[in-house]
């Protein structure tokens, strides 16, 4: 054993024991003390207005004078309503699963850069978010328009001969939330890939294990933190993207958030909007719950 | 908890609007509602400097649709994000109703004896007024006649369509319904031709995205008012309107003073410089082409009717009728378009 691998499993003890150190009641007090000004603020500012969301959601009418289940009753005796629940969902699935198909990759490929260019495409990868969405979603209507940038190429290639239709299309949309919602789906993926450990990735390989076999059986379960914490926020960030799916998707395709803006804003149906509101709130905190309940299991079997 | 200017800044947001400038916070300020598009860019070029050079009052512009507007002081409950509204008819009765109003004095303007009769009342003063019907790309289609060729070929494949969000909404898919047997309470028969030929639509979108899916040309015909087609004209869009075959949809437009606004004395000198010769006579002119609410101010050559006492040529929609219908119909327009 040499000198210098004595000092790094001096280093990993230390900090394996500094991780266990058991913490006491106090310290437990005094974590919540720093905690506290922050659970206030949420508490005041999301708690608060939420519950008075719902106790909106339980009027019969606009005037909010009649309290009863009428709202409810409404909004769930309508099949449409369990179609755009299903197709909201359906659609953050969608971009979940196109974020991750090519969100993976480009992480894997993160990896291997040098720490220089690692920066660059770092830069490259937080810039969208620098630009207000309504700003990255207009820019996509130029894109996929019928006059837009993607037509354009493929007639002047001769590739089709009429524009495709690609706005106002779950396509063209989920295309465009793709390219939106990546950040979100990369920067957890990155730190949590970046922190393991390279020698991991030789012993695989030394132990007989093709690119394939160590990329699925050591790289993907170690990832999978950083893999859910993406899907979560891909996840609840596009079913709940107003703006991108009103103005790429259209009003055809009609997901929750537009329910709940009509009803709000165009209707003045307050209790149906709440209901609208929390039916979105729930459906979508409840496939969240699953996925981060998939996070920690994961979780518990690398590590166990 | 919050003030105000958060709620509007937040609520631009949401309306597409986040181009406000920095939100002023001068002593003497003003937050006043605008349409987006050809009403902003008027009120921005002219009487936001105008009210400045004048009165020395920071006006603040929130470009939104009346319905938004209304919805957003209802919800704001007694600390209203604005301090002056402007509407259409249908809104304005939904926000007497609904409480949103201070009461008007028609007498607090130095320029009421140069607006015609009636023009003022107890809620508020008319500014100005509409002129709905159809706009189309001349160079990729020819004139349509009526509301009627809008669901024909050629220009069902270039469609624009746009609900009951708003006033131009509302009131065109009204005239397409009667073209098919309906009336001002019968939208049915026009939805069902619609629904016919909704395959081949280029687009259905939300009032606020129309302008530039046209500019995209994305769609080459839709529904909307001369304002927007003189705006879309300026920034060299080809783009005509027609007066559909039935009639051009016409209503007024008014503002009003806001319940609860702590800024009543700027408001009505805000409202006696919009009504006053010098930004009537502005407004009327190219590319902004308003309909002038004084009598002082000669009318021009390019506007839609020649006098405001043309508008009962056009077609009007009793609003009191239609406003409790429009629920369901959103509901209706929402089912029979969905993919």
């Amino acid at each position: 054993m040499t000198t210098n691998d004595v000092v790094v499993e001096k280093r990993s003890l230390r900090s394996a024991s500094l991780r266990e150190a058991p913490v006491g009641t106090t310290g437990w007090f005094r974590e919540w003390q720093l905690a506290l000004p922050l659970a206030l603020a949420f508490a005041a500012l999301f708690v608060a207005p939420l519950l008075l969301l719902a106790a909106v959601s339980f009027y019969n009418d606009e005037k909010l004078s009649q309290p009863g289940f009428g709202s409810w009753l409404k909004f769930f005796g309508d099949p449409f309503n369990y179609k755009v629940m299903a197709d909201t969902l359906l659609l953050g699935a969608k971009t979940v699963c196109a974020t991750v198909l090519i969100g993976y990759p480009l992480a894997l490929v993160y990896l291997d850069l040098s720490p220089r260019l690692q920066k660059v495409l770092l830069f490259v990868i937080v810039m969208p978010l620098l630009l207000s969405v309504v700003v990255r979603t207009f820019a996509w209507i130029v894109m996929l328009g019928r006059e837009g940038v993607v037509n354009s190429v493929l007639i002047g290639l001769g590739v089709i001969s009429e524009p495709l239709k690609l706005l106002q299309t779950e396509l063209g949309l989920v295309i465009a939330l793709t390219q939106i919602e990546m950040p979100l789906m990369l920067l957890p993926l990155i730190s949590v890939m970046s922190r393991l450990d390279p020698n991991l990735r030789d012993a695989s390989a030394a132990l007989g294990a093709s690119r394939w076999r160590t990329l699925f059986t050591v790289i993907l379960p170690l990832s999978m933190p950083g893999l859910v914490a993406g899907c979560l926020l891909v996840f609840a960030s596009s079913t709940t993207a107003f703006i991108s799916q009103t103005v790429i998707g259209g009003v055809r395709l009609i997901y929750l958030p537009l329910v709940i803006w009509q009803q709000a804003l165009a209707v003045y149906h307050w209790p149906l909007a709440a209901v609208a509101s929390l039916a979105l709130v729930v459906s979508v905190l409840s496939v969240v719950a699953a996925l981060s309940w998939l996070g920690r299991r994961s979780g518990g079997y690398v590590h166990g | 908890m919050f003030s105000r200017r958060t709620l509007l800044s937040g609520a631009a947001a949401l309306g597409g609007a986040s181009l406000l400038p920095g939100l002023a916070h001068a002593k003497g300020g003003l937050v006043a509602t605008t349409y987006p598009g050809t009403w902003e860019d008027a009120y921005r070029g002219i009487v936001t400097p105008l009210l400045k050079k004048k009165e020395d009052i920071d006006l603040e512009l929130a470009p939104l649709f009346a319905m938004d507007q209304v919805g957003k002081a209802k919800a704001s409950r007694g600390a209203p994000p604005f301090d002056v509204f402007v509407l259409d008819p249908g809104p304005r009765i939904v926000a007497i109703e609904g409480g949103v109003f201070d009461k008007f004095d028609p007498k607090k303007l130095t320029n009421l004896a140069k607006v015609p009769d009636g023009f003022a009342d107890d809620w508020g003063v008319c500014v100005g007024a509409q002129v709905v019907g159809i706009a189309y790309n001349p160079k990729k289609l020819p004139p349509p006649k009526g509301w009627k060729d809008l669901l024909a070929d050629p220009w069902v494949s270039r469609l624009g369509l746009t609900g009951f969000q708003t006033t131009f909404g509302t009131s065109s898919i009204i005239e397409i319904s009667k073209q098919f047997g309906g009336s001002l309470t019968n939208v049915e028969p026009g939805l069902v031709e619609l629904k016919k030929v909704l395959s081949k639509v280029a687009a259905v979108a939300l009032p606020a995205a129309m302008p530039g899916l046209f500019q995209q040309g994305q769609i080459d015909i839709m529904y909307t008012n001369t304002q927007t087609v003189a705006t879309l004209k300026g920034k060299g869009i080809d783009i005509e309107f027609v007066k559909p075959e039935s009639g051009s949809i016409a209503f007024y437009t008014t503002m009003h003073i806001a319940k609860g606004t702590a800024e009543t004395a700027n408001a009505y000198k805000y409202l006696d410089l919009v009504v006053g010769r010098e930004v009537q006579e502005a407004l009327s002119k190219a590319p902004y082409n308003f309909l002038p609410v004084n009598k002082e101010v000669p009318l021009g050559a390019d506007l839609p009717m020649k006098s405001l006492d043309e508008m009962t040529k056009y077609v009007n929609h009793d609003w009191a009728q239609i406003n409790p219908l429009r629920a369901a119909w959103i509901e209706k327009f929402n089912k029979d378009m969905a993919k």
